[in-house]
């Protein structure tokens, strides 16, 4: 079967960032070759969302292999493995053996067992999900509260019952009066000076958020939507940076965005 | 580079975000459009002879970029070498941008960012991290400073 190898492997080598790595023992398997000895062969391993890759040494230029972890449960490895420290990605795929892979000490086995386990687009994806209802949940009390509160002289909100009133007001937050309920946004100008660029993405994300499409929400089907999405994140992002560039003039850095 | 290819074919079995009949040509001067079942899965594109049951290939869809090139038609290229496009033909301009949307949205790092997005706003709005009720605040991929990479 063909594979985009060229693509992978410089996806493997870029700087998008890896949410684990580590030296690792592993027998078998791809990326290793048959070692005559028992104790397995010493890689350097980066885990980038599903997809383990293995590396000859740190400074290696080419993968050396790859795991794609779908299907799979990873689990610490009972005996009678005499390897300490062990933990085997078992898959569901038939007539697959089990990788076993060995970590140097007990909290990086953890630590690797723990991340592994959860490296699945399909949990990524649950997360992302749950996150996109309590966000518009939380949106929606906040509206409502707004609304509510808008109303003059009335202290009771017509149709919503209490307790959505109070979910977007854990921790008996007062609300700022600089949240709009649809904009979700500051202004441009009261942006603090020191902002990095991530926060400025988001805010210019929020903006968008505000009109009820998001990146991954399942009613952004239409494309232009999409494109204006990103679009208006690039207006955002570039009108950040003029402001900052005005902002410190003597220090100021080049953002080179991809 | 190896890889664990039973795995992915395997993979390829699974239930399609997307799955239809296109016209597709590779990246390769010279080669001519062939019909394949092409599937979407997880941040994978499997392309299959029509009536075959293993994939002929895959591509991985981190760090692509998704261009319409007609109406109905599209090319999937990479990061590190834009003009070398694997181009699908559709049936219609709504298959096409239907298409054209699902890919752009298949990539881990799209969710990674749409995540930390989500987590931003909600902890803003609340005062509460959502991913502690997951266990997994402290992973290194969900901190704002992912974003900077």
């Amino acid at each position: 079967m063909k594979l985009n190898e060229r693509s992978v492997a410089h996806y493997a080598l870029s700087n998008s960032p890896a949410d684990h790595r580590g030296f690792l023992r592993t027998w078998g398997g791809p990326g290793t070759p048959p070692t005559p000895s028992g104790t397995g062969r010493r890689c350097w391993f980066v885990l980038k969302g599903n997809l383990l890759f293995s590396f000859e040494s740190r400074e290696a230029r080419a993968p050396l292999g790859l795991v794609v972890l779908e299907g799979c449960t990873v689990e610490l490895a009972e005996a009678p493995v005499p390897e300490e420290f062990a933990f085997t990605i078992c898959f569901n795929a038939p007539g697959v053996r089990p990788y076993l892979l060995a970590a140097d000490g007990p909290a990086a086995q953890e630590a690797w067992v723990k991340v592994l386990s959860r490296a699945s687009f399909g949990y990524m994806r649950l997360v992302v999900r749950e996150l996109e209802n309590q966000l518009r949940d939380a949106r929606q009390s906040l509206a409502l509260h707004r609304h509510s509160s808008w109303k003059a002289g009335t202290s009771s909100c017509k149709t919503q019952p209490p307790d959505q009133l109070s979910r977007g007001l854990e921790n008996g937050h007062t609300l700022s009066r600089d949240y709009s309920p649809m904009g979700l946004v500051e202004a441009g100008g009261s942006r603090p000076a020191g902002r990095n660029l991530a926060e400025c993405e988001l805010q210019g994300a929020a903006s968008l958020l505000g009109r009820g499409q998001s990146p991954v929400s399942p009613e952004t089907s239409c494309f232009s939507t999409l494109h204006d999405w990103y679009g208006q994140e690039i207006l955002e992002l570039r009108r950040g940076w003029r402001q900052r560039a005005r902002g410190s003039q003597l220090k100021c850095e080049q953002q080179d965005k991809p | 580079m190896r890889y664990n290819e039973k795995e992915l074919q395997a993979l390829s079995r699974q239930p399609a975000e997307l799955a239809a009949e296109l016209g597709m040509r590779g990246p390769k001067k010279g080669s001519v459009v062939k019909r394949r079942l092409v599937k979407l899965v997880v941040n994978f594109l499997f392309y299959f002879r029509t009536d075959e049951a293993e994939p002929v290939g895959a591509l991985l869809l981190e760090h692509c970029r998704v261009t319409q090139e007609e109406p109905s038609g599209f090319s999937i290229s990479f990061i590190e070498d834009p003009e070398r496009k694997y181009h699908f033909e559709c049936y219609s301009e709504e298959q096409c941008l239907e298409w054209m949307g699902a890919l752009r949205r298949a990539s881990y790092e799209f969710m990674r960012r749409s995540l930390i997005f989500y987590r931003n706003e909600i902890q803003k709005m609340t005062g509460k991290d959502p991913l502690e009720q997951f266990g997994i605040s402290e992973e290194a991929r969900f901190q704002l400073s992912g974003l900077k990479a």
